[in-house]
């Protein structure tokens, strides 16, 4: 494990939290989450996949007729 | 509508993803454990999205019709984000004569109380792996306060 604030970068999928946060990736994550689009900017339209069938969707295509609430989570 | 992205405290019961097969799988566990009644959308394995985005564990995003960002929040909180939704769209539907609506934005930080208990449970879930790494990251993060 790095020092806190130092070490290489942790991969997106890190395997391990104490990593992460030793490599200060939590710290990069933050000034991610600033530097991402601010309210009255234009939104990033990207596609995923749905879960229930597979299939994929594009976020301008759910945004077009009504507005759109992105909830962003895992387990924990 | 739920975007599922990494595990953010991966453990022995629910590892980092290293495939997106192992993303699907992970994602359908959360639904059947959680019953997420909204629709869950993966992302890509590399986390195209969740970058563009911002990277926090546990976001919210109101996007406007049209494609504007009217909300983010480094955490979700339910109660916020329907407050908003209730003025934001209240407003936009609102007629006075003689004016239009103009939008204006905002930044505010606000206060939540998190249920320790229920996250520690969560950590758990995902494995005595998850917990101790972060106790361990707990530490890190108190050494950062002293530097």
């Amino acid at each position: 494990m790095g020092e806190t604030g130092g070490g290489s970068p942790a991969p997106y999928n890190y395997p391990r939290f104490d990593d992460y946060v030793a490599s200060g990736e939590d710290r990069a994550d933050e000034a991610a989450f600033w530097a991402s689009p601010r309210a009255g900017q234009r939104a990033p339209d990207l596609t995923l996949t749905r879960l229930g069938d597979g299939g994929g969707v594009r976020l301008s295509d759910l945004w077009r007729s009504r507005p759109v609430v992105l909830e962003f989570g895992s387990f924990t | 509508m739920f975007v599922y992205t990494r595990e953010a405290h991966p453990g022995e019961n629910v590892a980092h993803h290293a495939s997106i097969e192992d993303k699907l799988a992970c994602a359908r566990m959360l639904r059947n454990e959680t019953g997420i009644g909204r629709e869950i959308l993966v992302d890509e394995l590399a986390g195209t999205v969740h970058r563009a985005y911002g990277l926090m564990p546990n976001m919210t995003w109101v996007i406007a019709r049209g494609g504007t960002v009217a909300y983010k929040a480094d955490w979700t909180s339910a109660a916020n984000v329907e407050a908003f939704l209730e003025r934001f769209m209240g407003a936009r539907g609102e007629h006075r004569p003689g004016t239009a609506p103009v939008m204006y934005a905002t930044q505010q930080v606000e206060f939540r109380y998190p249920d320790r208990k229920r996250f520690m449970q969560r950590l758990a879930r995902n494995g005595p792996r998850a917990v101790a790494e972060f106790e361990k990251a707990q530490q890190l993060w108190a050494q950062r306060a002293t530097t």
